[in-house]
């Protein structure tokens, strides 16, 4: 019997491991191959060497236009951005939230926790229509603001959890030592927090890099400013696209490949976070 | 460099008062502490000192300088923090330097203070070294480096001694005294533990649910406490204390419970009171001395140097119980110092007193100074 | 710091004031860029935006509740539907990921050889940027180039038209679903599994539990708070989950997966020349009311409120 559970555990395991891997493995071979993938019958689960080629990373990186660097600069611009300011705000409101005992604290954080239960996505609208008014359409500015809003409170409680463990007498012996509460947050309290830091900037980068509902609304009429998920879009709804998948699975691996990276370097800091706030809860 | 003084120090809560109308002058360059149970209010009282709490009501002064409105980092005082509260990313050398950093101190000078200070505590090796990988023991040198480096108008320890092993602990504290009197500034030490305050302070201060119930040297203490709850907590092993009553005999007075008797001088009239008298003032004999009481041996407790016996008093034998057992008869134990093999359970002993050391206390715990007892009769 | 909880209202402002200097960026961040864009849409949800005609691009008019009465009562309107798919939607793909979630958490929660191995590529789907896999994924659903249909021709089923009927539609959907989410809701479950003192197994065990028993009796208690947070998150997410809906059937066929979100698009950005502003902001104000509403409910039965506040 004992026999049998362990076998049937490693076939769930495998199952569940081939049906996570499965699509990426697609991609990445998709994206190596040379196959037209436009017909049934080509569909080949492993290629032979001599069906893969670079030339679908070629013409990405080459041959479009707007250029791959260009959609690369534009996303790098707004996440970066974004994630900058975003960072800024999560680690103020942490620290506030944290160590201080303010009156209405209790108020304040119902308060944003109630407003970050609005769903993102309802307010492309407003936001477009808001911001057509003031003519900020097809701006880097009008478009690095609403991103810079998105994880803030999410950021924000996080910063606040993490502080919340680092223990009120290093801040104590820092105010001994002779800083003023301001300087001890800045020279003391935030380089300690330097991993959930990271992780919140992270967070605050990827939603802006991968979005395109939001862009797409804004960013109209310029290409020069289109991000990388507007290029992704595009070439997966047109005709070269469709024939040659390759060409979007290429993209798609170079358009992850700072995400999954970062991702894979970080991953004790994101599952650490993300089950400390779920056990508690 | 310039002493502390309190006046009428309260800080109340909404539930309770952890400071209770707290006045005392601590003097420059003494070694102050303040010695108190859990939730005393010890260590409330030096963060008021430091900075850290608000009082409700009263003053503090530094020098003569009033620093009620003087934020922690404006006060010129050095903590040296229970849980040391080292920098945890920064290294030793990083973490002693850093108050001078902040004054922006030049660098040169920097670098000598620090290193001066490593080397008389010995933590010279551990500079480059983060917090994490020392010991408890020399986290807490780091700690004091970091406060004395500062060179600050008088040391404040919240219990810096408490986490460590009990043997660095003993010389941690030989160690601490030294630093004082080659530093000769103020120290205020807090702590729960009363042989640490009697061997360290030049002055103790005692505290019980926020009030100061004496502050004197600790010979004074021990040999003259304000109260019952002072004279129980200081000393070890804890002092004996019989409840009993004052009764005429004659003109005079005694003090009676049980099989023990002491004339008593300085009474006012009958009613309850209760002798205390510490452990090495009660005498173990093994033949009966002058006016000594039998007893059982019921309990002998080797703690090395203070063993102590625990005894039972065979009670008196009286009019209404011949025999000297009845029913009413509570028995009257005591314990003793003495070397823990020279008895066993169940052994006869005389009991005697050294009536001249007894202190007397009121039912509700307040020293009667003027009672004392002799066994010469008065 | 020092427990202030205790002092007085002033005594508490003189001292922590700074606190609202570093939550003033915030707060004009929330109320600019949150509350006002709500209290915008449904401004707009009451007017005839983009509904009324040519002219109602630059003058529109407030007209009341006649968007939503005309939603709700016109035969040819699709608010049910919305509301139908929105709740198919999240309900259906939150009890899949709990199920799939448990069970591969329990499976994990064994001393096995290579767990860790397993669980890092399991994490796989979930660290890869959602918008890029479903992408992919649309294109593997296709019934003549999709890959999926490919692979069942090869082992000799025939191929399924997905994205044509509405059942099979939701099917795709729901796997897509599933494997965008199931690692985070293993990686949760298994955590918290991991909490739970063996000795209580042992005991159950000693007792005459058998694993079902001990899986009923003792892990989903303990797992019960998580289950509830998580499972309310996931409903919340989903429920306002874009891309899944938009990329891979656009709400159809038909109107058969269309949810609230994904139908105020439409009519916002993806009517041409002739956005309907109005009914686009009158869908994203009935989603909100629909999201604020379960959330509320859930908080309420349940006493989520952590005291993480002091």
């Amino acid at each position: 019997m004992r026999i049998a559970k362990r076998v049937a555990t490693h076939v769930i395991l495998i199952a569940a491991c081939l049906f996570a891997l499965f699509p990426i493995y697609f991609i990445i071979i998709t994206s190596f191959s040379t196959l037209p993938i436009a017909s049934i019958t080509a569909h080949v689960l492993v290629p032979k060497p001599s069906q893969l080629t670079l030339a679908s990373y070629h013409a990405i990186l080459y041959d479009q236009s707007p250029s791959f660097a260009s959609l690369l600069e534009n996303s790098l611009i707004f996440a970066g951005s974004a994630a900058a300011i975003g960072l800024g705000l999560a680690a103020f409101t942490g620290f506030a939230l944290s160590k201080f005992q303010f009156p209405g604290r209790r108020t304040f954080v119902y308060f944003i926790l109630i407003i970050s239960l609005f769903p993102g996505f309802i307010m492309i609208l407003p936001f477009y229509l808001m911001f057509a008014k003031i003519g900020l359409i097809d701006t880097y500015i009008g478009l690095i603001i609403p991103y810079s809003a998105g994880a803030v409170v999410f950021s924000g409680i996080l910063v606040k959890n993490y502080m919340d463990s680092i223990p009120d007498d290093i801040e104590e012996a820092a105010l001994m030592d002779g800083l003023g509460r301001t300087e001890a947050f800045f020279r003391v309290l935030l380089p300690l927090c330097l991993p959930i830091l990271g992780l919140a900037a992270f967070l605050a980068f990827i939603g802006p890099y991968t979005d395109y509902a939001l862009a797409n609304v804004f960013l109209t009429a310029d290409p020069t400013k289109w991000t990388l998920a507007l290029g992704l879009y595009n070439i997966a709804n047109t005709d070269t696209g469709q024939q040659n998948y390759g060409l979007v699975t290429a993209f798609a691996m170079l358009m992850s490949l700072p995400i999954v990276a970062f991702y894979m370097a970080f991953q004790r800091y994101i599952i650490g976070g993300l089950t400390l706030g779920a056990v508690r809860g | 460099m310039t002493g502390i003084r309190l006046e009428h120090v309260t800080k109340r809560f909404k539930t309770e008062t952890a400071v209770d109308d707290v006045s005392a002058q601590i003097e420059d360059g003494e070694f102050v502490v303040i010695l108190g149970a859990s939730g005393s209010g010890k260590s409330t009282i030096l963060r008021i000192i430091a900075g850290l709490e608000v009082q409700t009501q009263g003053h503090v002064y530094i020098g003569d300088m009033l620093v009620d409105d003087y934020e922690p980092r404006d006060r010129n005082l050095a903590m040296v923090f229970q849980t040391y509260a080292l920098y945890p990313h920064l290294s030793i050398y990083q973490n002693i330097a850093f108050s001078l950093k902040i004054r922006h101190v030049p660098r040169e000078e920097i670098d000598r203070a620090v290193r001066q200070v490593a080397a008389r505590l010995g933590i010279s090796e551990t500079l480059e070294r983060r917090p994490a990988q020392l010991s408890g023991g020399q986290r807490q040198r780091v700690a004091l480096a970091r406060a004395i480096v500062r060179n600050p108008e008088a040391f404040l320890l919240d219990e810096p001694l408490s986490n460590l092993d009990a043997k660095i602990r003993t010389t941690a504290r030989i160690e601490l005294k030294r630093i004082h009197s080659e530093l000769k500034q103020t120290f205020v030490f807090v702590t729960h533990d009363q042989a640490e305050a009697m061997t360290l302070a030049d002055r103790l201060a005692v505290l019980n649910h926020g009030r100061l119930l004496q502050f004197d040297t600790p010979q004074k203490i021990m040999s003259d406490p304000a109260s019952q709850y002072v004279a129980s907590f200081v000393g070890s092993p804890e002092m004996v204390f019989l409840e009993g009553n004052v009764v005429t005999k004659g003109t005079a007075f005694a003090f009676v419970d049980g099989p023990v008797e002491l004339p008593l001088m300085g009474t006012g009239g009958p009613g309850q009171i209760t002798v205390g008298i510490r452990p090495w003032d009660v005498v173990l004999t093994r033949e009966s001395r002058d006016g000594g009481l039998l007893g059982r041996v019921t309990g002998v407790e080797r703690l090395g140097s203070s063993d102590q016996i625990f005894i039972d008093l065979m009670p008196a034998p009286s009019a209404a119980s011949p025999s000297g057992r009845g029913p009413e008869t509570a028995t009257v134990s005591l314990r003793a110092l003495a070397r823990a093999y020279d008895y066993a359970v169940g052994d006869s002993v005389y009991v005697g007193l050294d009536a001249d050391r007894a202190l007397f206390f009121d039912p509700q715990g307040h020293r009667l100074e003027s009672v004392t007892a002799s066994y010469r009769p008065a | 710091m020092a427990d202030l909880r205790d002092q007085s209202l002033r005594f508490r402002l003189r001292r922590e004031w700074p606190a609202y200097i570093y939550l003033i960026p915030t707060t004009v961040v929330l109320l600019v860029l949150n509350a006002y864009p709500i209290a915008y849409t449904v401004y707009i949800s009451l007017t005839d935006f983009g509904t009324g005609g040519p002219h109602s691009y630059l003058a529109y008019r407030y007209i009341g509740l006649t968007n939503y009465y005309t939603g709700f009562t016109t035969g040819a309107s699709i608010s049910w539907s919305l509301i139908e798919n929105s709740f198919i939607w999240a309900g259906g793909s939150v009890a899949l990921f709990l199920i799939v979630g448990l069970g591969l958490a329990t499976v994990l929660n064994q001393e096995i050889r290579g767990k860790t191995v397993y669980r890092t590529l399991m994490m796989l789907p979930w660290a890869m940027p959602a918008f890029i896999t479903i992408l992919v994924w649309d294109n593997m659903w296709q019934y003549e180039t999709g890959i999926i249909n490919g692979l069942l021709s090869q082992v000799g089923v025939a191929p399924v038209d997905w994205l044509q009927h509405p059942t099979t539609a939701w099917a795709a959907l729901f796997v897509t679903n599933v494997w965008l989410s199931f690692p985070f809701y293993t990686v949760v479950f298994l955590a918290t599994m991991q909490a739970i003192p063996k000795e209580l197994y042992e005991a159950a065990s000693i007792d005459g539990a058998g694993s079902l028993s001990k899986f009923v009796h003792i892990t989903l208690p303990y797992l019960r708070p998580t289950i509830i947070f998580v499972g309310l998150m996931g409903f919340l997410f989903t429920f306002n989950n874009f891309y899944p809906i938009f990329l891979i059937t656009s709400g159809g066929p038909g109107v058969s997966t269309q949810i609230f979100i994904t139908q105020s698009y439409k009519d916002a950005f993806e009517l041409g020349g002739s956005p309907a502003f109005s009914t686009a902001a009158m869908y994203s104000v009935l989603d909100f009311l629909f999201v604020m509403a379960i959330t509320f409910i859930v908080i309420w039965r349940t006493d989520l409120t952590r005291n993480w506040l002091k």
